[in-house]
């Protein structure tokens, strides 16, 4: 029998592979996928939390969430073509960290 | 009563003007200055709705069916967001010439720039965690564009791009504490939080504790506390100058009003646990800012650094507020109205200087200044005695109230390593001004004419923040520092208002 917990897990899960893939991926594209992976991993413990008290609020979240996830990826897209334009090179290293 | 229209107008104006001016922009009758004055506009009205019933203490959910009480109108977020509408409205009346001046801005930035304010608007009006989440997105995703705006310059592109890859992990964090939360509580409203900390045991709890320590990651994120400040000398300097003053004053003082809203209300018994945690986050902010802003050479980068110890200072306060709820949360609430005159003060004054002068950056080319701009000079010291924290200032006050209710909550070492870090900051605030008044000018050109209200308004801001600092014991009814005190009172007793 599959329970809440099954789900939750399943979610804490998919947010561990969106952080590492933050942390480790040096393509912007890629970056911007784990960021995603994280927002949808937040989204199944919502709906699963939803089902489980029986409660339509957090199905409706989980809408919500799509939403921003959404705009944010597009500023992110708008800004990576944005930046392949001029350097012509979509890896994290080609922004060169400002120094102090 | 009033009807309930009246409670969210302020936003309603706000969220349509910005809705207005983005339709005006393909027009190109519309000038950037024309722009900016409706965007003015709608900001002047929506502060006067502020103020109809300003000494009353009220707290009410207009629309409650519609909203489903997700949105509050309170003293609380009347105050928080008079704050917030005088930090843009300042940002657009000093800006306008910086605007016209640099190459790369349109029209639509005003328009970004309403919808950014709408939404730090609505996080201090907010009272459920999804609603927060989608304030907070809406004037993150606006400041990340408005940070690139300028997008021939790689510096915009590249502040832009690591805030945005950061702030949208923080707002993961954010959301995966929501959702722990709600699957303890079944409820993601606040005040519903809080009663069922109040009916359940300890033991049960504890996935609601880990919820808020995700939170309050999301929360040291973005007021750049200790372990998550890198980003912000970064992004501060890469963004444009008016940018980094609305992020600096205002967006710092709308992530406040919310995080103050979710712990006074009623999660006091989370903060226990996390007191140990903040104790030592205070230190090495305090710590860390200091030497971070020591280290500078280019001004913008040294206010940046020093945003980060102003941040310490508000979290000395901040751990204080289980023990003297009141005193130290409207010296929260205080200090960021003195933080944010400062630091707009200083932030408009280089962006003015910057815009219309030979481009200064470092504190070497400021060598002199006093003998080419002396009134400039003299506002650009007020400015760094007020965020010194020097008497007759109105960051003494602030910092005063700090302090005093951290050492009435018995956190006496705090507040002597905040004096320090107070110190300390003399260091650098007062380099400027030694280097602008005791050095001869290196080459003493001619002097451009001034030109623009810019100068006026920030010549109006270095005086708030003087008869903030004396002014009450001169005039004693003209309003002044007492009265944003009895208001920030009244703001936290409208969020005990059941």
């Amino acid at each position: 029998m599959i329970g809440l917990a099954h789900y939750l897990v399943l979610s804490g899960i998919l947010f561990s592979i969106g952080l590492f893939g933050v942390m480790k991926r040096k393509n912007l594209l890629m970056l911007f996928f784990s960021t995603e992976i994280l927002l949808n991993a937040v989204n199944i413990g919502f709906v699963a939390v939803g089902r489980f008290y029986g409660d339509m609020s957090g199905q409706i979240f989980a809408f919500f969430i799509i939403a921003v996830a959404a705009s944010e990826v597009a500023v992110g897209l708008g800004l990576i073509v944005l930046w392949y334009k001029r350097t012509g090179s979509i890896d994290l290293d080609s922004l060169q960290m400002m120094k102090g | 009563m009033y009807p309930d229209f009246l409670y969210i107008a302020p936003l309603v104006f706000v969220g349509f003007g910005g809705i207005l001016l983005m339709l005006l922009s393909p027009f190109k009758q519309i000038t950037i200055r024309m722009a900016a004055f409706i965007a003015l506009f709608f900001m002047l009205c929506a502060t006067g709705l502020y103020f109809y019933n300003i000494s009353e203490l009220y707290s009410y959910y207009p629309y409650a069916q519609t909203f489903g009480s997700m949105i509050v109108a309170d003293n609380y977020s009347a105050y928080f967001s008079t704050i917030l509408l005088a930090g843009a409205i300042f940002t657009i009346l000093i800006g306008v010439h910086y605007f016209e001046k640099n190459r790369g801005f349109t029209t639509e930035f005003f328009s970004l720039f309403l919808f950014s304010l709408f939404g730090m608007m609505l996080l201090v009006h907010a009272t459920e965690l999804i609603t927060v989440l989608i304030a907070l997105e809406i004037a993150s995703l606006s400041l990340y564009v408005m940070i690139g705006f300028q997008k021939h310059l790689d510096k915009r592109m590249e502040a832009s791009f690591r805030y945005l890859v950061l702030g949208s992990i923080s707002g993961a964090f954010f959301l995966l504490g929501t959702a722990f939360i709600y699957a303890n509580t079944q409820t993601t409203k606040i005040s519903q939080i809080g009663i069922f900390i109040q009916n359940n045991p300890q033991s049960d709890v504890m996935l609601l504790i880990m919820g808020v320590c995700f939170i309050f990651i999301t929360f040291l994120f973005k007021i750049a506390a200790f372990p998550l400040q890198n980003w912000a000398i970064d992004v501060y300097d890469g963004a444009p100058y008016p940018v980094t003053a609305f992020m600096a004053g205002t967006f710092k003082a709308a992530i406040f009003g919310f995080i103050l809203r979710f712990v006074l209300v009623d999660l006091e018994l989370i903060i226990d646990f996390w007191d140990n945690i903040l104790y030592v986050v205070i230190l090495l902010t305090l710590l860390y800012g200091s030497f971070l802003a020591i280290i500078q050479q280019s001004l913008k980068r040294m206010l940046a650094a020093s945003s980060i110890v102003h941040t310490g200072y508000l979290l000395i306060a901040f751990i204080s507020i289980d023990i003297t709820g009141k005193s130290a949360a409207s010296s929260i609430i205080f200090y960021l109205v003195a933080y944010f005159l400062s630091s707009m003060g200083a932030f408009g004054l280089l962006s003015y200087i910057s815009s219309d002068d030979k481009v200064r950056i470092t504190y070497e080319d400021f060598r002199g200044f006093a003998h080419i701009r002396p009134y400039m000079a003299a506002m650009m010291s007020v400015f760094m005695l007020s965020l010194a924290g020097i008497p007759s200032t109105i960051g003494f006050i602030g910092k005063f109230y700090i302090f005093v209710a951290a050492i009435e909550s018995g956190y006496t070492l705090l507040a002597v390593f905040g004096i320090l870090a107070t110190f300390v900051s003399i260091y650098y605030y007062f380099r400027l001004i030694a280097i602008m008044y005791f050095y001869p000018s290196a080459k003493m050109q001619d002097v451009p004419t001034l030109h623009g209200m810019a100068p006026y308004f920030i010549g109006i801001i270095s005086l708030i923040i003087i008869w903030g600092g004396i002014g009450n014991t001169l005039i004693t009814y003209f309003p002044g520092v007492d009265f944003l005190m009895d208001m920030a009172r009244l703001a936290y007793d409208s969020l005990q208002v059941k």
